[in-house]
């Protein structure tokens, strides 16, 4: 029981490592070991439901700094841990199909194994600098996979982004976890102590909270740097469904779980880091209303989907904020399921219209990919939190949070998310689903393969069931009380979100239903607020603008004037020495001659 | 009344001046090279002077005539091969005067 | 032993200047002196031979943790620098043993235990430099030749005084003999040393030699000078700065910390605005000095931060090893497409994959990537920057500047990864269309770069043990 959680790390890196370095040229076999591989962590995973166990192996110890690697399992963790290589273990599957004929399929499964690796590491992960470390390796692999048709130059553009805004994110949270390390003397999670806290400014313990906060933003995609989650979507779809949708970018909301549990900040503590949470939780908010606003008015299938994750994720993060953790997690639990189910079936839909995106371009889909249509709809079901499915359940808690908080702001703010979502996602489905065939791509589409709709209904089915399979399976951890009932209490939350159901299909329905483009057209939300233009102009005239005037300074005043002043002024003394002192008169030679000796003289004699 | 040490010494280091002066001033090489035979006339009087004032056990120290006949066979010498350079000088260029000589210039 | 390790490469560098084969004797000589390396570092012995007894100079040479892992860091560069770039015909003799005496200068100045020979040992590394950019660089070779001979030239003599200053006080030039000069002196002393030592390790404002002269240096001499003997001056600082002046480098604290950030946000913002692969390069380098010297600066504040100085010994083994690996690389670029101009690049990973995934993996580990060196010797230094960090009393100066440094890894991402995906991503270009893969000769240095950075990422316990 002791090794067993270190297979889980290791297994995916040996298969990512074997590709590289042996299989490289062999790509059915790539694919093959590599979905072996997470196929028995998946089994380990299951193997580890409900056990605690640590270990710990040295990485730099010297004087007074003690890191390691090392892993803490508890329910959190091995309930994430379902999550990751479930959902994993549904998307190798899928990518068998779906990248069967790509000509990089070696170097995808061993990019799918290094993020396998990665996640694995965020989730066990004993300590902070552990995390951090795979932190930055989840980045790393979602750069490789993004940027895995790197050819194309949005592709390209779209990877280096995504590890770019990482980064920023990463500038923030290290400093968070230097400060947190400065307060309490330890990166290990199980040490920590909130204790430490009391005593020192909120302003401080505040500002160290948001900073490892901004790792979350960072990889959760929060505003204000949410924009590389739908830029991300030029990876393969199956990339975008594990990573961009089910575990990586949701690894901003475990990480801040893990950092409330760990500290152990409860709503009863709650003032001892100041106004951080509120922070955190309108940072969610916001994010979650502007990403749905934008979702509504995208014609990409996938860009879509991506916003509405942007959306969920701010509801997980809202969540956090609200110091409602279990909440957050739980959400994040149902929302892995039924996200990578939607992306994988838009996945098998984009597969069948050959690469086709558009909505507008498909329609009609329905009767000819049957089994994809099902399961998507079951999919848009759970996300717009139709009753019964695991989305209604754990959104119901995030409302019923704010609800208990008191906030009413964002409780309302959420109850409008929860209708724009269905809006937006019935207006996916009529347009792309229903109606006629608008191109011939969707004309000829039909139903995928087994090996792609057979994780697909996987996924439908744990869109019903994956609140009830146990507790015990379930991410959070023991000490929190997430309360589950099938039929929940007839309350304001209950009544909010069946009415915001209510209003969001009507109006997809009376707007799109039958359409053949889109009868409504707003610029603000199709061009996604004007952030990408804002942030390309910030870049282009302020950090390389700014970098031009540097290295301009750099070149012409310290290089040229100064450094070049100083050496120009010593070849003129130079100059002057040779044409006065060096006449070639044989006369002003023997003068200096005959003064030096006098000179001399005169030292060694009367001096 | 025979001089003393301090009148040799006088006269000799006027000579040495003179010389010098010489060597500074004048621009025709072979009135250089003459006051340079001047300073070492200077400097051979000194060693005679010193000579015939520190005496050993009664007679002058011979040393420093020794080192004075020396002197005169190195500047017989270098007045041969100087002589022979300025000639050899005058015909390369047309001209001993030091103020055309610069060649030498950095 | 430690004789034989600087005698061996010196005896193959007059070999091969009297006429025995260039290329072989230097990788014999060099592959000798990997081994007699490792078993000098497994059984350190010192050694000592009176030169000049009156003044107390002697010829010592021994290991003692920190100047191991030089060591190490000399020897791989050595071997991996003879088997890079592209000799010109008939050039061998120079080329190979200009390689062999830079090698011996950095090898016997970090093995010195003596303040004179460790400086002469420097010095002698520094003649072939030049003569290698002056005579076999590429481009403006002269003026790049001019440049670092008069800088290092000034720092070196700025150096020296400070040296000499502190012998004074000192009494004895031997190593062992290191204790803090009276504080009077100190403030002088340390300032010297900064300047001096500075200049070599091109701190800012001192570092405008440095990238022109790796982009026109031979790619070994780049290589050995950037990733070796470069970290001579940091070397010198932590090992005798730090000692002698303790209280004059606190003193001076709050200007190496505006030098560091100089050295991070200036050029590293100057390095976003490189158009040629090989000047960035050499950007960079500068810029990643200013990490280390952040670990000098928390070391000033508190000389017990027993964190910083291993923090910066493995960075410096780090970034040595990763920048000698772009470097190599980048010739290696050069010679497949003929250009280094960004903008006519493009593409490359198709035509040539695996010189794309060892420019990625020493792009991405020059980046600070976790499990790779770098991330290690960085993630070090910042936790240096924090170790004395009294929560209740507000952030200090090494507080501040960490935090302000801990941009530059930002920076330092934007452009790395806009140089690779310039370089190798997006549609091929023409001279990227029939450009050949990396051959295997090229791949054998790459491959022993890279390896010792992932084996010292993953487990820097390795190299961190001999500082025990």
């Amino acid at each position: 029981m002791e090794t067993l959680p270190w297979f889980l790390l290791l297994l995916p890196l040996a298969s990512a490592v074997i590709i590289q370095l042996a299989l490289k040229y062999s790509a059915t076999a790539s694919s093959m070991l590599s979905t072996l591989s997470v196929v028995v962590t998946f089994i380990i995973s299951c193997f580890l439901i409900g056990s605690t166990a640590e270990g710990y192996q040295p990485w730099i110890s010297i004087g007074g700094l003690d890191l390691g690697i090392g892993y803490k399992l508890d329910q959190l963790a091995t309930g994430m841990m379902i999550v990751v290589t479930g959902i994993g273990m549904l998307v190798h599957l899928f990518s068998l199909g779906y990248m069967k004929d790509d000509k990089a399929k070696a170097r995808y499964f061993a990019g799918l194994s290094l993020f396998m690796f990665s996640m694995t590491g965020i989730v066990l992960a004993s300590n902070f600098i552990m995390m951090f470390i795979f932190w930055e390796l989840v980045g790393l692999s979602s750069y490789l996979l993004i940027g895995h048709w790197y050819q194309k130059n949005s592709a390209a553009d779209a990877a280096k982004k995504a590890f770019l805004t990482n980064r920023i994110g990463d500038f923030g949270m290290m400093i968070g976890i230097l400060m947190l390390w400065g307060v309490m003397g330890t990166v290990v999670f199980a040490d920590m102590n909130v204790g430490h806290f009391s005593g020192l400014c909120t302003c401080l313990t505040g500002a160290i909270i948001l900073l490892i906060f901004c790792g979350a933003v960072g990889k959760s995609a929060q505003l204000p740097l949410h924009v590389w989650l739908p830029d991300a979507m030029e990876g393969p779809t199956p990339v975008s469904a594990l990573i961009h949708a089910a575990t990586m970018v949701a690894a901003g909301v475990y990480m801040m779980a893990r950092v409330f549990l760990s500290l152990g900040i409860t709503p009863e503590n709650m003032e001892i880091i100041g106004n951080a949470p509120d922070v955190i939780a309108w940072v969610g908010g916001i994010t979650s209303l502007v990403a749905a606003l934008m979702a509504t008015q995208q014609d990409d299938i996938k860009k879509i989907l991506a916003y509405s994750t942007l959306s969920q994720l701010g509801y997980m993060v809202m969540a956090v904020g609200l110091i409602a953790p279990e909440a957050g997690m739980f959400h994040l639990y149902t929302h892995a399921w039924f996200k990578g189910l939607l992306f994988l079936g838009s996945g098998a839909v984009i597969f069948s219209c050959h690469h086709e995106q558009n909505i507008w371009k498909m329609g009609g889909l329905f009767k000819k990919m049957p089994i994809t249509s099902i399961t998507f709809l079951i999919g848009t079901a759970a996300l717009t939190a139709v009753p019964f499915t695991s989305g209604f359940y754990s959104k119901e808690g995030i409302l019923h949070a704010a609800e208990h908080a008191h906030n009413q702001p964002l409780f309302w703010l959420a109850v409008c998310v929860a209708a724009l979502t269905t809006f937006y996602m019935f207006r996916l489905f009529f347009v792309a689903f229903l109606g006629q065939a608008r191109d011939h791509g969707a004309e000829k589409a039909k139903e995928v393969p087994l090996i792609m709709w057979l994780p697909l209904a996987a996924l439908a089915v744990m869109a019903f069931v994956s609140p009830w399979l146990s507790q015990s399976i379930l991410p959070i951890a023991q000490s929190w009380d997430l309360n589950l009932h099938v039929m929940p209490p007839m309350n304001t939350a209950f009544f909010a979100s069946i009415g915001a159901f209510t209003v969001g299909i009507a109006a997809a329905f009376v707007l799109y239903f039958g359409k053949d483009k889109d009868p409504v057209n707003i610029p603000l939300f199709r061009n996604k607020f004007y952030c990408d233009e804002f942030y390309a102009r910030l870049i282009k005239y302020f950090q390389d603008a700014l970098a031009a005037i540097i290295h301009f300074f750099d070149e012409f005043l310290i290089a040229g004037m100064i450094v070049g002043g100083l050496s120009r002024s010593a070849t003129g003394i130079g100059n002057m020495f040779r044409r006065y002192a060096q006449s070639g008169n044989l006369n002003s030679y023997s003068f200096l001659m005959a003064a030096g000796v006098l000179l001399v003289i005169y030292f060694t004699v009367f001096y | 009344m025979t001089p003393t040490l301090n009148e040799y010494l006088f006269i000799s280091g006027l000579l040495f001046a003179i010389g010098l002066g010489g060597v500074i001033i004048r621009r025709n090489i072979i009135v250089i090279f003459m006051c340079l035979e001047m300073m070492l006339a200077a400097a051979s009087l000194t060693l005679v002077a010193f000579s015939r004032f520190n005496t050993v056990d009664g007679l002058p120290d011979y040393d420093g005539q020794v080192v004075v006949f020396f002197i005169i066979t190195v500047a017989a010498a270098e007045v041969a091969v100087g002589l022979a350079i300025i000639v050899s000088l005058y015909r390369a260029r047309q001209t001993i005067n030091t103020d055309e000589l610069t060649s030498l210039k950095g | 032993m430690l004789f034989a390790l600087i005698i061996i490469p010196l005896l193959a560098a007059v070999a091969i200047l009297f006429g025995s084969p260039a290329r072989l004797t230097a990788l014999g000589a060099s592959l000798t002196n990997i081994l007699l390396a490792a078993a000098a570092v497994a059984f350190p012995v010192d050694v000592s031979l009176p030169i000049l007894t009156d003044l107390g100079i002697h010829i010592s040479l021994g290991l003692e943790g920190m100047n191991s892992i030089m060591l190490i860091l000399s020897v791989i560069v050595t071997l991996t620098a003879i088997y890079s770039g592209n000799c010109p015909e008939g050039r061998e003799k120079l080329w190979f043993s200009s390689i062999l005496f830079i090698s011996t200068g950095a090898i016997g100045a970090f093995l010195s235990t003596d303040i004179f020979f460790f400086y002469a040992f420097h010095e002698l590394a520094l003649i072939p430099t030049f003569l290698m950019i002056g005579i076999l660089g590429r481009g403006d070779r002269k003026e790049a030749a001019w440049k670092i001979t008069i800088y290092l030239a000034l720092g070196s003599i700025v150096l020296l005084a400070g040296l000499l200053l502190a012998t004074a006080h000192l009494d004895s030039f031997a190593f062992s003999d290191l204790k803090a000069i009276p504080a009077e002196h100190q403030n002088h002393v340390a300032l010297l040393l900064i300047i001096g030592f500075g200049t070599l390790v091109s701190l800012f404002p001192f570092h405008s030699w440095a990238a022109p002269a790796y982009a026109s240096a031979p790619v070994p001499v780049a290589m050995l000078h950037a990733g070796v003997l470069k970290k001579f001056g940091l070397y010198g600082l932590l090992r005798i700065g730090m000692v002698v002046a303790p209280e004059g480098m606190a003193y001076w604290l709050p200007w190496i910390c505006v030098l560091l950030l100089g050295n991070i946000i200036w050029v590293g913002l100057v390095t976003l605005n490189q158009k040629r692969l090989d000047l960035m390069l050499g950007n960079s380098s500068v810029m990643h000095m200013g990490y280390i010297f952040l670990a000098i600066a928390a070391l000033s504040a508190n000389p017990d931060n027993s964190i910083a100085q291993p923090g910066a010994i493995l960075l410096m083994f780090a970034h040595g090893i990763s920048i000698a690996l772009l470097f190599s690389l980048t010739s290696v670029i050069e010679r497949k497409t003929g250009t280094l101009e960004i903008a006519r690049l493009g593409g490359l990973a198709k035509t040539a994959p695996a010189l794309a995934f060892l420019f990625g993996l020493a792009g991405m580990a020059s980046i600070g990537l976790p499990g790779l060196a770098n991330f290690a010797g960085e993630v070090m230094v910042f936790f240096a920057g924090f170790a004395d960090w009294s929560p209740a009393d507000g952030m200090g100066w090494v507080q501040v500047t960490t935090i302000i440094a801990l941009w530059g890894v930002v920076l330092s991402a934007v452009y790395m990864l806009r140089a690779f995906r310039n370089t190798f991503q997006g549609p091929l270009v023409t001279s990227t269309q029939y450009a050949k893969d990396i051959h295997l000769d090229e791949k054998v240095p790459a491959y022993i770069l890279a390896g010792t950075l992932l084996i010292i990422g993953i487990y820097p316990n390795l190299l961190l043990n001999l500082l025990k």
